[in-house]
């Protein structure tokens, strides 16, 4: 299985701070997977994912120890433009990803920087707009959408380059239901593709569990728990205790577990049609 | 009866540019509620919430705020007074060069005298939690959840009675929102405030509203105790809500599961009463 | 916790166990069909011939009649050119109706400058005084402000054909065309997506004042004019935060202000390949190029858009004895 990002003994310091905000940070994602991180606030999470990108250490200014490799090259070491064709990333806040007048000079700007031919550009463009469902926002302003066009846009923009690691920090954090709902449904296409990596900080677990084949669990500055997510979720206390918390069905399941209504074989539903199985079988076995 | 706060009584809304965005919303808030607003974004509740404190005025119908009529003239020092609006994004909020300053601003804007104004300032920043030592820092220098704080300092120096609050827990993790949450608790329980929550978060609806108004499509689709109104997921749809995961597990086997659970403690009682029945 | 309360719901609506529910089905809020589309700058209509016609034409008609007043001091001839504006928005299918927006700044100006002419007519001995009851105004200047006035509206309406009869992209394509380069053409489309979410953050703001008891219909002007000091703080610190996520997002995605391309090579442009000249388009854009050089040319060779030339003003000094 080929490694897409290696994460070795990773520290980074923000300037003008005075703690490290990853201390020590190793990490092996394997091509094609989908990892999901997870975390309290301010622990490291952006942060990490700003150093696969590269935004760290090109973009701020720090103490910068260990290394993070994208298909055996040092991010530190490549520049900007060809990072931005093996790893793309959206953020958090749909307002603050666009600069162009339409949505179509959007996701074409990052295809000319590149050097692609007309040809090209129209079949990037239509694949990524077919995927992320924004066919007819095209001409508009990306100004004048809503927050869940807004970041479907963003994504489609990312997609358009066609990166073989795709990292999205927080995607739905700000957006209505409906707006989260498009992009989880765009994360279950790239996940059945199959053809890319992909990385999702979330503090919607409860969308984000079902699709992630590992979860990674990020406490000051440190991966403390990396685990497929039945496993992940074996101990809800420990992850409440870090701000952490699995979805409610996971919950209910482990106290199932520790009261003898469920076999400690059987795993921890990732999703609610799980859940409900697993409900089921523990009524039959509960009464007898 | 609970006494009124606020009637609202067949409002209409249409926008400047003709968009309609209320249709015929009849309802009425009374004293020391814990009320949460849900819907799609586009349903109106925003608009909504703007009419309760005269930000917006009705097209047709009325709203009524202690007995002051919200399209009446120059009563907005007065309705500041009755109901606060806290934005979702603090620094549309921050206007003022110190944090001091900015709590004062409100009970400034409508003519208190210094020595109630000081006074004022000193007390909301002690239910906010924002300590003295902040009181010179600009706003801008500081940490998400002190601003945060500080805009709902400078809306409780106003003594509003009803206090709406725009998404308390939006990109937030939980153990932030638990934190806001609980505040809102307490002014609601202990102070006896009214509260009102514009929020997609639908779990924290379940553990802290008592009730739920869904709107959808700028009308009042659903209006009563949040137990009722997630066990009605059919009528939920309409405005893209979802009751909460556990509340789901309860609707898909039920029966002998209940259709009204809001928590996992509460689904944890009604498994064994289900075992029980068995 | 407890249940929630047990009020009477009206009565039209159905009750259940406390709870009111909508009886009627859900009817739609009415939207009519839309025939104009917002844009940054303005409303552009889905449909119009203006559409037929490449961007680059359509900025050759702007600087035709949204330029080439300033050579025309002709009161008459500026009057004209306003009407022929107002046909083509009607030609090209623009909701008239949603221009009612720029009527508080048509009115708002004309007062403006006839107040000021009023009370600084400035001073020279040719000016000839006219009383008006009580009051005395001086012809020359007043005439040289309503023959301004007449100018500055068919520079704003030429400007509002332009922002009524061009999207986002046409915009944009314009500047393309004309080669301009890559980053004014990017500082460009930047500013004005800034001003448009400058203000909405202003529309904000302005609420958020408002929720703390600020009632600028009872302020006076002066205080009302501080206000807008006021409004940089929050403005500045949202921009900043903004600026900072924008640069990220824009390293993110391999932008380079330069335009280069990476390995060398040139840079297509896709958006720009989508249009096409046509026979017609060069002929109007000849045409419009003309008539704006000839413009030129009239007013500074030949003086002929001068004010003495103006037959109104010919007519009312005739009227009133001036030489």
């Amino acid at each position: 299985m080929t490694i897409a990002v290696a994460i070795k003994d990773l520290e980074w310091k923000y300037e003008n701070t005075t703690q490290f905000a990853l201390r020590k940070v190793n990490l092996e994602i394997s091509e094609n997977t989908f990892l999901g991180i997870v975390g309290a606030n301010e622990q490291g999470k952006t942060t990490l994912v700003s150093c696969i990108k590269g935004l760290i250490p090109h973009s701020f200014n720090g103490v910068y120890r260990g290394s993070v490799e994208v298909f055996g090259q040092a991010v530190k070491e490549t520049s900007g433009l060809h990072l931005a064709r093996e790893v793309g990333l959206v953020f958090a806040d749909p307002e603050a990803q666009f600069t162009a007048m339409t949505v179509e000079e959007e996701l074409v700007f990052g295809l000319e920087n590149v050097g692609y031919d007309i040809n090209k550009i129209r079949e990037r463009l239509e694949w990524a707009a077919e995927v992320t469902q924004i066919g007819n926002l095209l001409d508009k302003s990306p100004y004048d959408i809503s927050g869940g066009q807004k970041q479907r846009v963003a994504i489609a923009c990312v997609l358009a380059m066609d990166p073989r690691i795709v990292i999205m920090d927080e995607p739905t954090s700000m957006i209505d239901p409906l707006g989260k709902q498009f992009i989880f449904d765009i994360l279950r296409k790239l996940k059945e593709e199959g053809n890319r990596t992909i990385i999702v900080v979330e503090h919607n677990i409860e969308q984000l569990a079902p699709l992630s084949d590992q979860l990674a669990l990020i406490h000051e500055g440190q991966i403390v728990k990396v685990a497929p997510p039945d496993e992940f979720f074996a101990d809800p206390q420990s992850l409440i205790a870090q701000g952490v918390y699995p979805p409610e069905v996971a919950i209910f399941a482990g106290w199932l577990h520790s009261q003898g209504y469920l076999p400690d074989a059987s795993p921890i539903p990732r999703d609610l049609a799980e859940a409900v199985a697993a409900a089921q079988t523990a009524l039959k076995m509960g009464s007898g | 009866m609970m006494a009124a706060l606020i009637e609202i009584s067949r409002l209409d809304y249409v926008y400047l540019d003709g968009t309609p965005a209320l249709f015929d919303v009849n309802v009425t808030i009374g004293e020391q509620e814990f009320i949460a607003f849900i819907g799609q974004n586009g349903s109106g509740k925003t608009t909504f919430s703007k009419c309760l404190n005269g930000l917006l005025r009705p097209t047709n119908g009325s709203v009524t705020v202690d007995g002051i009529d919200t399209r009446s003239k120059g009563v907005i020092k007065q309705l500041v007074t009755k109901v606060g609006y806290v934005f979702q994004n603090p620094d549309h909020q921050l206007f003022n060069d110190s944090v001091e300053r900015e709590i004062a601003y409100g009970p400034r804007n409508i003519g208190l005298p210094e020595s109630e104004v000081k006074a004022r300032v000193q007390e909301a920043a002690a239910v906010a939690g924002v300590g003295p030592d902040h009181f010179a820092t600009h706003p801008f220098f500081l940490t998400k959840g002190l601003r945060q704080r500080v805009a709902i300092a400078s809306i409780l120096a106003l003594k509003p009675r009803t206090i709406i609050v725009d998404e308390p827990t939006t990109g937030q993790d939980m153990p932030q929102s638990i934190e806001v949450m609980n505040f809102l608790q307490r002014l609601w329980k202990e102070e006896g405030h009214t509260i009102i929550i514009i929020t997609h978060e639908m779990s924290i609806v379940a553990r802290y509203a008592q009730r739920v108004i869904a709107l959808g499509q700028g009308r009042v689709l659903l209006d009563g105790p949040t137990r009722e109104v997630f066990s009605r997921p059919d009528i939920l749809k309409q405005t893209f809500v979802e009751p909460p995961q556990i509340t789901r597990l309860g609707q898909a086997l039920n029966p002998p599961l209940p259709r009204d659970v809001l928590t996992v403690e509460e689904m944890q009682i009604a498994f064994k009463g289900a075992l029980k029945q068995h | 916790m407890t249940n929630g309360p047990d009020e009477l719901r009206p009565a039209r609506l159905l009750i259940v166990r406390g709870m009111t529910i909508m009886a009627a089905e859900s009817v739609p809020v009415g939207v009519r069909a839309p025939k104009m589309r917002k844009t940054l700058l303005g409303y552009v209509p889905i449909v119009s011939p203006f559409y037929d016609y490449h961007p680059v034409t359509r900025l050759a008609m702007y600087i035709f009649f949204g330029v080439a007043p300033v050579f025309i001091d002709l009161p008459e001839v500026n009057v004209v050119l306003l009407l022929i504006t107002i046909g083509l928005l009607l030609w090209g299918k623009v909701d008239l109706r949603r221009l009612r927006i720029y009527l508080p700044l048509i009115a708002t100006v004309a007062m403006f400058m006839f107040t000021m002419v009023f009370i600084f007519p400035g001073q020279d001995p040719s000016y000839t005084p006219i009383r008006i009851g009580p009051a005395t105004i001086y012809y020359q200047p007043v005439f040289f402000t309503f023959a301004s006035y007449w100018r500055l509206m068919a520079m704003l309406f030429g400007t509002i054909l332009y922002f009524s009869t061009n999207r986002e992209r046409d915009m944009l394509v314009a500047l393309r065309a004309i080669r301009l380069p890559f980053i004014a053409s990017y500082v460009v489309g930047l500013s004005i997506r800034a001003a448009g979410m400058f203000m909405e953050d202003f529309r904000t703001i302005r609420e958020a004042e408002q929720a703390r008891g600020l009632d600028t219909s009872a302020m006076k002007l002066s205080d009302q004019a501080k206000l807008y000091m006021m409004y940089l703080i929050p403005l500045f610190s949202i921009a900043l935060r903004r600026a900072d996520e924008i640069s990220n997002a824009l390293f993110a995605r391999g932008y380079t202000l330069t335009g280069q391309v990476e390995g060398g090579g040139r840079r297509s442009d896709y958006i720009l390949n989508q249009y096409q000249m046509t026979t017609k388009d060069w002929g109007w854009i000849v045409i419009f190029m003309a008539l704006f050089v000839a413009a030129a040319v009239a007013q500074y060779g030949f003086g002929l858009f001068r004010l003495v030339n103006s037959p109104l003003n010919i007519y009312l000094r005739s009227l009133l004895g001036i030489p």
